[in-house]
């Protein structure tokens, strides 16, 4: 029992971790039709710009957050206007887009190498302070990353439902043309999408850092097989699925380590079950858990 | 320096190019002809290589089997690939895919009796032990050939020099054999799904079987270079078969403009080049920096190159820029 | 046995809560021509969409030559001898006009990797096939386009071509959505023609789609009216003038988009 609620809650923890980056995954191709594969490198960038400003810069943890989540946003824009608007402009096919967005991925990882190096590193915090929950272990660190996560979580929720701008978003995503004569100023949609995905890819980096105890440069790549599932599960360009998708696979991944459950499978292959979580829902329900099947005609 | 006036680099660098061809050949049939975007191609590459060697080093199975075995378990990844996403919009493919070869080579990873894991130690012979290689049957068909060629040729030809010279007849019968099925009827019905499924389904076809088809045949090709890379590199090591190499491999359709297969040889050529020459950028202002980082700057320049490329000539060196603007 | 090639019963589909198709039923005698027109929405793509195999339907049971086919895939159904155009003709663009004819050839030994062992079949069929497709562009007028890009050809002509396309693949029963729309009076008369021609030489039995009754008046042997996605008004062409039901389905759209 101690062990499932052990494993209940490392799996909330880790699931509120790829929520949050699944989402941002999720909203990114829902407007701009873009799978964007340099997303785990966005994780590991908030991570080492958050290490960098609170090592080098004496920050307090907190400033470092917020200003690691800035650059993610910074960095989300600044490739918007160099690269994503241009390739728009251009009609680029699904191919270009992959492929660029892969680009990104290797100059993103190799320039955060090439200034950290590969040597994982770790956030000065009190990472052995735990408490005792049902007979489980719950490190504090863990509770600050579910808690920030909720909070996190809700904002984005409420900003996509109640702004203008949260609505402008669902309505382009759902008709883009429709959209676009309506007079919704596509523009601060699209910003607003990429600055949302870059500060929650950042965010959850940092998360996952914390929770980890240490990382390194390949964090992110490590987690986006994970994350790419949470967002498939949860229909691809759906938000909210995306959320819950990340939910449900960290909490999947988690007790499919329990012993109780057929002696349980070694942790290392956690990233193997949430591959086959991800072929048996394409299997069995392609549109993802909450899908509707609506085609058009 | 030095490394660079000698002809066996430039040996090096040529078997590898024709290994990357081989493997891009593969994804030439997916997406040059079929329009499918594999990203995971080289979890192919990762299936056939190991099978193969787990194959002779730990059950003695004769080479050519064990190679046979390797190209028919990429088939089979391929084919579990295809089955489970081909019937879905195209991203789902190109999604499960690269998650695909990231869990082939994690499972390489963490399967340490099985292959060695992150050591790659399935090729070291203990010491002392008479424990076979996967590479001896092949080494004695490769001594044969350079013991009959030398002294028709010359001191050049030697073993590197004949295992280039096989890796590059491979090439050329594959590209014979892909031109081939390009001009088939089956390669019209697979262009046509590339713009629209309704169409060919409406006049008899079963588009998933088309589909299904390219991707088992492009990831026997990608089986094929599995086993070159395994005997060329004679240990395998699961950071081998990084998504990284699926991309070389999309770079070098791209130059070679992804709807022909002509300009393939020799884009795989220029991408040789590429990889292999910025290892040897070791003058300054390169020097100031140690060989770990360099090899950081090696993949941004790719990375560099994909996007450029991309943006700027997305047909390639010689692709058609009509077919891909057409409206 | 009787002379029905096509029977719809009942046939009904869902899409998120609208039923775009509520309860059709219809039937199609062998080397008939039979026209469904309606006003848009009237759920008459969705038929076809339902016939051919391109959507399932929520219930119901569609027959063609006495077997149940609707829970078949769409080539499937192709398979059986049921050939659709599109509404507003897709050609595959970055195929020549020659190539997209050829898709439409059927058991064509080239299609699979067996046939790729054996040239001489692939190629005599090829062949054979290539020599039909000229003949038909010749038919339609197009045969000067035949190396280019299909994505040059004006509307009008991706109409012909895609008519000539599913004549390719030797249809028992075609099915044409929309193929007078938007197409020029001169290229109305020599589809007309090419259909004529198809019907009393081929026996070939036509199932058409068309927004008004006007154009295919003298074509047809009989008419289906649908509105709302039912059957609203069945019979023979001068009959459906007189149909009040008929009457009042048009004059409402028309009061709606006026």
């Amino acid at each position: 029992m101690a062990e499932f609620v052990q494993l209940l809650f490392n799996g909330l923890v880790e699931g509120s971790i790829f929520g949050i980056a699944a989402l941002g995954i999720s909203l990114v191709y829902s407007v701009l039709h873009l799978v964007n594969f340099a997303a785990g490198d966005f994780l590991t960038l908030g991570a080492f710009a958050a290490f960098f400003f609170v090592t080098s810069l004496h920050m307090p943890f907190i400033v470092a957050v917020v200003l690691s989540m800035i650059l993610g946003v910074v960095v989300s824009l600044i490739l918007e206007f160099l690269l994503w608007q241009k390739l728009r402009k251009s009609g680029a096919g699904m191919l270009a887009l992959f492929l660029v967005a892969t680009g990104v991925a290797f100059i993103l990882r190799q320039t955060i190498s090439l200034v950290f190096g590969s040597n994982s590193r770790k956030f000065d915090l009190d990472q052995l302070t735990t408490y005792e929950f049902l007979g489980a272990q719950i490190a504090k660190t863990q509770l600050i990353v579910l808690c920030c996560a909720s909070v996190a979580i809700t904002a984005i929720a409420l900003y996509i439902k109640k702004s203008t701008t949260g609505k402008n978003m669902r309505a382009y995503a759902d008709n883009s043309s429709l959209a676009a004569v309506s007079g919704i100023n596509v523009d601060r949609v699209i910003l607003a999408t990429w600055s949302i995905s870059g500060a929650f890819g950042a965010l959850a980096g940092v998360f996952q850092g914390t929770v980890q105890g240490q990382f390194t440069n390949g964090m992110g790549l490590d987690l986006l097989l994970s994350i790419l599932a949470a967002v498939v599960l949860g229909t691809i360009g759906d938000a909210y699925g995306a959320l819950i998708g990340g939910f449900v696979l960290g909490v999947v991944m988690e007790l499919s380590t329990w012993d109780a459950l057929f002696g349980g499978i070694p942790s290392t292959y956690k990233p193997v079950v949430a591959f086959a979580v991800l072929v048996i829902v394409l299997l069995f329900k392609p549109e993802g858990i909450f899908g509707v099947k609506a085609r058009k005609i | 320096m030095t490394a660079i006036m000698q002809p066996g680099f430039w040996v090096f660098i040529l078997t590898m190019a024709g290994i990357y061809g081989i493997f891009s050949l593969g994804l030439q049939v997916q997406y040059g002809v079929g329009g499918i975007l594999n990203f995971g191609h080289v979890g192919m590459m990762a299936l056939s290589s190991y099978t193969m060697a787990i194959l002779v080093i730990s059950h003695g199975i004769n080479f050519w089997i064990a190679a046979a075995s390797g190209v028919a378990v990429a088939a089979l990844g391929g084919a579990f690939l295809g089955l489970t996403t081909l019937r879905l919009r195209g991203d789902y493919f190109s999604i499960v895919s690269i998650a695909f070869s990231e869990i082939v080579r994690y499972v390489i990873y963490n399967s340490d009796n099985l292959t060695g894991g992150v050591q790659g130690s399935l090729a070291i012979p203990v010491i002392g032990d008479n424990y076979p290689s996967y590479t001896d049957t092949w080494d004695s068909l490769v001594n044969h050939i350079r013991d009959f060629l030398q002294p028709r040729l010359g001191d050049y030809v030697d073993r590197d020099f004949v295992m280039g010279v096989l890796v590059w007849i491979t090439l050329a019968i594959l590209l014979l054999l892909v031109s081939r099925i390009e001009k088939t009827s089956w390669a019209r019905v697979l262009r046509a799904t590339r713009e629209d499924d309704d169409v060919p389904a409406a006049l008899g076809k079963n588009v998933f079987r088309f589909r299904l088809q390219a991707v088992i045949i492009g990831s026997i090709i990608g089986g094929i270079a599995g086993i070159y890379w395994g005997l060329e590199s004679t240990l395998l090591s699961p950071d081998d078969f990084l998504t990284l190499v699926t991309f070389y491999g999309w770079m070098i359709l791209i130059l070679g403009g992804a709807t022909k297969v002509k300009g393939l040889p020799i884009a795989a050529i220029f991408f040789g080049f590429l990889y292999g020459g910025t290892r040897f950028f070791t003058f300054w202002p390169f020097s100031i920096i140690d060989s770990s980082q360099r090899a950081y700057i090696r993949i941004m320049i790719i990375g560099f190159a994909l996007i450029v490329l991309m943006m700027r000539r997305p047909q390639g060196i010689f692709g058609k820029r009509q077919e891909m603007v057409l409206e | 046995m009787n002379n029905l090639l096509l029977e719809v019963n009942d046939v009904a589909v869902t899409f998120g809560g609208v039923r775009a198709v509520n309860g059709a039923t219809l039937d199609v005698a062998v080397g008939s021509v039979t026209s469904v027109i309606g006003p848009n929405g009237a759920g008459k793509t969705t038929l076809f969409n339902l016939i051919s195999g391109a959507i399932k339907p929520t219930s119901g049971r569609i027959l063609f030559e006495g077997l149940e086919i609707q829970n078949l895939p769409p080539h499937k159904i192709a398979e059986r001898g049921i050939i659709r155009t599109f509404q507003g003709a897709k050609v595959i663009k970055r195929l020549s006009v020659l190539e997209n004819l050829m898709l439409g050839g059927q058991n064509n030994p080239g299609d699979n990797l067996i046939g790729f062992f054996s040239p001489r079949t692939r190629k005599a069929y090829e062949d054979q096939a290539r020599d039909r497709a000229m003949e038909l562009l010749q038919q339609i007028g197009i045969e000067r386009f035949a190396q280019d890009y299909a994505g040059i050809l004006s509307g009008g002509q991706r109409k012909l071509l895609d008519l000539a396309r599913a004549l390719m693949a030797n249809p028992t029963m075609l099915l044409l959505d929309e193929p007078f729309a938007g197409v020029n009076p001169t290229l109305v008369e020599k589809l007309l023609e090419v259909l004529d021609a198809l019907r009393t030489k081929h026996h070939l039995t036509f199932l058409l789609i068309e927004h008004d009754l006007e154009t295919v008046m003298n074509i047809s042997d009989r008419v289906i009216v649908m509105a709302e996605g039912r059957v609203i008004a069945d019979g023979q062409p001068n009959s459906i003038y007189q149909n009040q039901a008929v009457v009042d389905a048009y004059l409402g759209t028309r009061k709606q988009s006026s």
